[in-house]
């Protein structure tokens, strides 16, 4: 079953663009970005992202020992998006970035504190995808929650649409 | 592949050898225009491609249809196959999903792609490719050629590049619903339209110089939208003139919203 993640040039480049400003006291930002699905052969998908939330700065708890920490009120809001994005199937993605060339994936503070997220959007949006989408200064990784599927998977690749066709594959880190 | 297969291609970049075998190329329709497409991303490099056609070659083809013969002819070999035989001849790890159908009729495998070629015949059908390249984010490359008039024929022909969040077909002044509309009134009294080789070859080849760009990057110039208009008489390829002052921030027919699978609305 392969699964891509999918986003247009510009958008990229606006979730770069926030990713990439300093926050007052954060080493680092979150956003959330919002994704449909296109579905492929043998049950694979495409997760088509079409919007982007920027977190803004009062929404970060300071907390030295991790990179950003979102406050509840962040994560109400991101609740919320999936709640509105049910007509459409409108999934949320968690977003950051890790600030380094070349490939990327999930950190142990990652791994320890995104995920527990996903269960969250899932239960107020049971249609549609939700995930996470960690991005490095030149590639990319996704790992996503389809609908009716037991767990999280990898995504293959994350494709950016746009001059030049960045396709991240998933096989690079290996 | 050998150091040697792609020495003198080289000034695409360093990265460009990979970045051309890792995308996901489709061409509609394999008849004079897309059958140069193939041969062409085929020699490039280009690995990964998803390929439309339900026609075998006929005895009328065999003017234009490169990499057909005489004798795909009289055995009505689909050209898919021409296109497949195309491909692995010149690339034998390539991966070709071959669909002897109208891409409509199966659409899923179409979009893996991040590039389609839209070669076909008629102005609705490239509507429908736009449509499903935008929905699924899905960079449009159209070639065509017509010939006008009937005594001294004038070969008129374009190229348009229409991409997910730029100005489309309609925004650049190429498609709108009247010459669909005509197009429908004349369903049926057209009759086979010319076409030859050269002109196919053209637009082809300019296609495939944008498709390339786009997966290298090598020239470094923006290409939100591009639409190129080709005259068979004078052997020229200009800009249109539509596009010249063109000034769109974001495509009015298009929004981004309007992306993936379309979800059924209770009424």
């Amino acid at each position: 079953m392969k699964i891509e993640i999918r986003i247009g040039a510009v958008f990229y480049e606006q979730i770069l663009e926030d990713l990439s400003r300093c926050h007052p006291f954060a080493a680092e930002r979150v956003g959330f970005a919002f994704g449909r699905i296109g579905s492929l052969v043998d049950r694979g998908a495409l997760v088509l992202l079409t919007g982007y939330h920027a977190i803004p700065d009062a929404q970060y708890i300071a907390d030295p020992s991790v990179g950003a920490r979102i406050g509840s009120e962040a994560i109400t809001e991101a609740m919320q998006a999936a709640y509105h994005g049910r007509p459409t199937r409108q999934g949320v993605f968690h977003v950051h970035l890790h600030v380094h060339r070349g490939p990327t994936g999930m950190s142990e503070t990652d791994r320890c504190e995104i995920p527990k997220l996903l269960p969250g959007f899932r239960s107020v949006g049971r249609q549609a995808a939700h995930g996470i989408l960690i991005l490095s200064l030149n590639h990319g990784a996704g790992w996503v929650w389809l609908p009716d599927e037991p767990e999280v998977v990898r995504a293959h690749s994350v494709n950016v649409i746009g001059k030049p066709v960045e396709i991240f594959e998933s096989e690079d880190r290996k | 592949m050998s150091a040697e297969r792609l020495a003198r291609q080289s000034f695409l970049g360093p990265e460009s050898e990979k970045r051309i075998a890792r995308s996901t190329i489709g061409v509609c329709g394999l008849g004079g225009g897309g059958s140069h497409i193939i041969q062409q991303l085929a020699h490039i490099g280009f690995r990964r491609f998803v390929i439309y056609d339900g026609d075998v070659v006929e005895e009328s083809n065999l003017n234009r249809l490169v990499g057909a013969k005489t004798v795909d002819a009289a055995a009505e070999t689909p050209k898919i196959h021409i296109a497949k035989m195309m491909v692995y001849g010149l690339e034998p790890q390539a991966t070709v999903r071959a669909f002897p159908c109208r891409w409509q009729d199966n659409p899923e495998p179409l979009r893996e792609c991040q590039i389609v070629f839209g070669c076909v015949d008629s102005y609705q059908g490239r509507a429908e490719l736009e449509v499903a390249c935008r929905r699924y984010l899905m960079h449009y490359i159209d070639i065509g050629m017509d010939v006008h008039g009937s005594k001294q024929g004038t070969i008129g022909g374009q190229v348009v590049l229409s991409s997910p969040g730029g100005p489309c077909m309609r925004c650049v002044g190429f498609l709108d619903d009247e010459k669909i509309q005509q197009e429908v009134a004349r369903y049926g009294k057209a009759g086979a339209r010319p076409q030859v080789v050269w002109p196919n070859g053209v637009l082809a080849s300019t296609a495939v110089g944008l498709a390339v760009d786009l997966v290298t990057g090598w020239t470094s110039r923006p290409l939100p939208y591009v639409y190129l208009v080709y005259d068979g008489n004078r052997g020229t390829v200009v800009e249109s003139k539509t596009v010249r002052n063109l000034i769109i921030s974001a495509c009015p027919h298009f929004s981004s919203e309007d992306v993936g699978d379309p979800i059924p609305i209770k009424l």
